[in-house]
């Protein structure tokens, strides 16, 4: 099994590993590690709450994964893909209707507090359910938290619950924060959200806005020797083009989340010092994928959708406008997921005679002018791919004579025009897959959901059999049978289309070789880097 | 000596009017040289300039062609700098005439409004209503007309008020013509040609402000323009500086261009009313 594993997850590096082999050899060479030093890399965006347990998001775990900890992190080759953190040992009852976590001892909040199950049952119940924006669907059956002692801590769940989403769930929506601070006064509005209070390697320094953010080492960490870092700053360097140069420099030791532009990486790879880096966010894939609006007449015809799948070249997509740093989809679950991905789905090569035919046959010919029809497409303005995936799909959409015109919003703009407006004929997001369909990927294409809910299914599609398999799989306890069931949901998915999974695709870093313990599990970047060191 | 061979002899006019045709020539040529879709994948990503002679300036990164971005891109500058002057200078005319002409209180409140916009910088304005409005090229017209009319207002009042004194004004007022007749069909032709010289000035402007737009993502995404190019270069500057490079000097070229050839127009005009 963890052979595939492997396999797979090289899949999704592809090109990026050819690209990052001449580095390579540096990745396996004994370093000498020190301790102390300091850590200065770039950040592009300052979040402004830091609290990870109500705003489960990478940005936010980028800072704040170093100061509040998780019950479990996710990792290469633990059992599950797990490695505990505040968590020794989970365990979940086979009526699914409790899971039983043993908590790690001897563990202590920054301001020397000790931290025990109450901490847990807290933020499991004033938090991570009312309050997170993932949480709100996984823990939402969740009914209570006993604590027979300090540190054991029992979920007790209404409705039966698959152990499995819920351990798929604890690397990014199991952040525990201290109860004797957020207890007071109403939770949203904690100083501890912009100054957080946890249990991890870093404390919380200060932030300047605009600036940086300062974490200082914790000495009081459970873990042995760690963290071996003093410090890490934020440079904060919202220009792309900036971080490239502070690497060069030697400013900053550090570019996470494909801070450096994808078109540069080349050029720096050569750069002596850096080495470019596309492990350690395996766990954090991003899919392009093209929204529907299947009010529109044209749009709710499968055969249009289909003609709009034959219509784009995946192989272009991720050749031009990801470099190579991408893979191409087939479906909603992305091929390095280890538990739920097949490969054994209706596909749409790129055919563009083909889509031609399709879409004759569903009755929209080509006028005089040569189109069929008119849409209206918003590309998502939040990554540079997203925006250029747009400009390259208008172009394949004018090949099969769909006219498509293109309007450019501001991120507070697109999430109203697409996720409560429905002014969109097609839209391009840049949804995340997090190691389980039902965190954030059914509800992708689900019937029922209300107006406003961002990055879910507002292009009003209605598939009785898909809502009922969901249905199904959200209830089913065995892992083999839960599985399965997520399966038959990429077929139906990849046959219907409700939306249209073009390419998947992670974040690069760039890194001065001196900095060693990297990439060492699937969410790096947003993990507590208790072992990363800065090598003499 | 006639305006034109005086127009002639001054060396930065001929220039300007060189470059002005030039860029004049590619926008009207774009569809006949490039009839296709400009922004259509023509080649393979990121081909450098000078490389493959079907696409000479080479290609972006998707692979569309950028000469044919540049002669689409020309159509797009020109058309949003004319419209943009046509459009400032009228506003401005009409409210100068009617603030000279009518004076006393509706002076005094066409020109506090004027001093408000001239209080805003050109530029967030222009912002503002494009974020508000989105972005589209009617819009950018509409936008920039807003943060430049108020220079053309103020020559206009100017003009008129020392025009309405005049014996003809008053001869008009005799024989019992309209007072808005009077202001447009007697007073506000008057009062152009100084107004009128302000135009390339408008022009260049606008040229830049709707480069400065597109820059920031603000320019309509279905048209291409120069300063959308630029942004789109941006990313790759490190590896692909033709991309910022070529729409830039297109840029500077254009502007430079509208500013000598109206500057020349300008002098000949002057030293022509200067003579009689």
């Amino acid at each position: 099994m963890s052979g595939f594993t492997i396999s797979r997850r090289k899949m999704l590096a592809g090109s990026a590993m050819l690209l990052a082999s001449t580095a390579m050899p540096t990745l396996g060479r004994a370093q000498t590690p020190k301790k102390g030093g300091r850590l200065v890399l770039a950040a592009d965006s300052e979040p402004r709450n830091l609290n990870p347990a109500i705003v489960a998001s990478n940005g936010v775990f980028f800072i704040s994964s170093k100061i509040v900890e998780t019950l479990a992190e996710a990792s290469f080759d633990g059992k599950d893909g797990l490695a505990p953190r505040l968590a020794l040992g989970w365990e979940g009852a086979a009526d699914g209707l409790s899971v039983t976590f043993k908590l790690r001892d001897g563990v202590k909040w920054h301001d020397g507090k000790p931290f025990t199950s109450a901490d847990v049952a807290f933020s499991a119940l004033q938090i991570w359910k009312p309050l997170q924006n993932l949480g709100r669907t996984v823990f939402k059956d969740l009914a209570a938290v006993d604590t027979p002692d300090d540190l054991t801590a029992v979920f007790k769940f209404a409705k039966p619950t698959p152990f499995q989403l819920i351990r798929n769930a604890l690397p990014a929506l199991s952040s525990v924060v201290p109860k004797h601070i957020y207890e007071v006064g109403k939770i949203e509005d904690n100083p501890a959200n912009n100054a957080p209070i946890g249990t991890g390697p870093f404390k919380f320094g200060e932030y300047k806005a605009g600036q940086y953010y300062r974490l200082t080492k914790n000495t009081d960490y459970w873990g042995k020797d760690e963290p071996w870092l003093d410090e890490i700053i934020y440079q904060v360097l919202p220009d792309r083009t900036s971080a490239a140069n502070a690497l060069e420099a030697g400013e900053i030791q550090l570019a996470a989340f494909s801070a450096v532009p994808l078109a540069d990486l080349g050029r720096i790879s050569k750069v002596p010092g850096l080495r470019v880096i596309s492990k350690g966010y395996e766990g954090l894939t991003y899919q392009l994928v093209v929204e529907i609006n299947h009010r529109r007449k044209e749009l709710a015809d499968v055969k249009v959708r289909q003609a709009i799948a034959h219509a784009i070249d995946k192989d272009f997509v991720v050749k031009t406008v990801f470099l190579g740093y991408a893979a191409t989809a087939t479906g909603p679950v992305p091929k390095n997921d280890p538990q739920f991905y097949t490969a054994d789905v209706p596909t749409y090569p790129f055919d563009v005679a083909k889509a031609n035919a399709l879409l004759d046959e569903a009755g929209y010919k080509k006028g005089p002018d040569g189109k069929r029809f008119t849409l209206k497409l918003l590309p998502a303005p939040y990554f540079n791919e997203t925006k250029q995936f747009g400009d390259y799909l208008r172009q394949a959409l004018a090949a099969i004579g769909i006219d498509a015109e293109l309007v450019n919003n501001d991120s507070a703009a697109h999430i109203k025009a697409v996720y409560t407006d429905h002014a969109f004929d097609l839209a391009v997001g840049p949804p995340v897959f997090r190691g389980d369909p039902a965190i954030s990927t059914t509800i992708l294409v689900q019937s029922g959901i209300a107006d406003g809910v961002p990055f879910s299914n507002q292009g009003g599609y209605k598939n009785d059999a898909l809502d009922a398999l969901i249905a199904k799989a959200s209830e089913t306890l065995d892992t083999t049978a839960r599985t399965d069931l997520y399966k038959e949901f990429q077929k139906e998915v990849a046959a219907d289309l409700p939306l249209i999974n073009v390419a998947e695709w992670s974040f690069i870093s760039v890194a001065s070789d001196k900095l060693g313990n990297i990439a060492n599990n699937p969410r790096w970047a947003v993990s507590n880097w208790a072992d990363t060191y800065l090598a003499g | 000596m006639s305006p034109l061979r005086r127009f002639l002899r001054a060396p930065e006019a001929v220039a300007g009017a060189i470059l002005l045709s030039a860029l004049m020539a590619m926008a009207l040529s774009a569809s006949l040289l490039f009839p296709s879709d400009p922004q259509a994948i023509a080649g393979p990503a990121l081909l450098p300039p000078f490389q493959d002679w079907s696409l000479p300036l080479g290609t972006d990164r998707l692979g569309r062609d950028v000469l044919a971005e540049l002669f689409h891109g020309a159509r797009t500058s020109l058309a949003v700098g004319l419209a943009a002057a046509a459009a400032s200078l009228a506003i401005g005319a009409v409210v100068g005439t009617l603030a000279g002409f009518a004076g006393g209180l509706v002076d005094e409140v066409l020109m506090r409004i004027t001093d408000a916009f001239q209080t805003v910088p050109g530029f967030l304005l222009a912002l503002a209503f494009v974020s508000v409005v989105g972005p589209s090229l009617g819009a950018v017209v509409i936008a920039i007309a807003l943060g430049t009319w108020t220079g053309p207002a103020r020559i206009a009042r100017a003009e008129v008020l020392s025009i309405r004194e005049r014996d003809y004004v008053a001869s008009a007022r005799a024989i019992g013509m309209h007072p808005l007749e009077i202001a447009f069909r007697e007073v506000l032709p008057n009062a152009l040609p100084p107004v009128l010289a302000m135009s390339s000035v408008i022009v260049a402007a606008a040229i830049l402000t709707e480069a400065a737009l597109s820059f920031l993502g603000l320019g309509d995404p279905n048209r291409v323009t120069w300063g959308g190019m630029i942004a789109e270069g941006r990313t790759v500057l490190r590896t692909a500086p033709f991309l910022s490079i070529v729409p830039g000097m297109a840029l500077v070229l254009t502007v430079l261009g509208v500013y000598l050839a109206g500057e020349g127009i300008v002098e000949t005009t002057a030293v022509r009313r200067g003579l009689s």
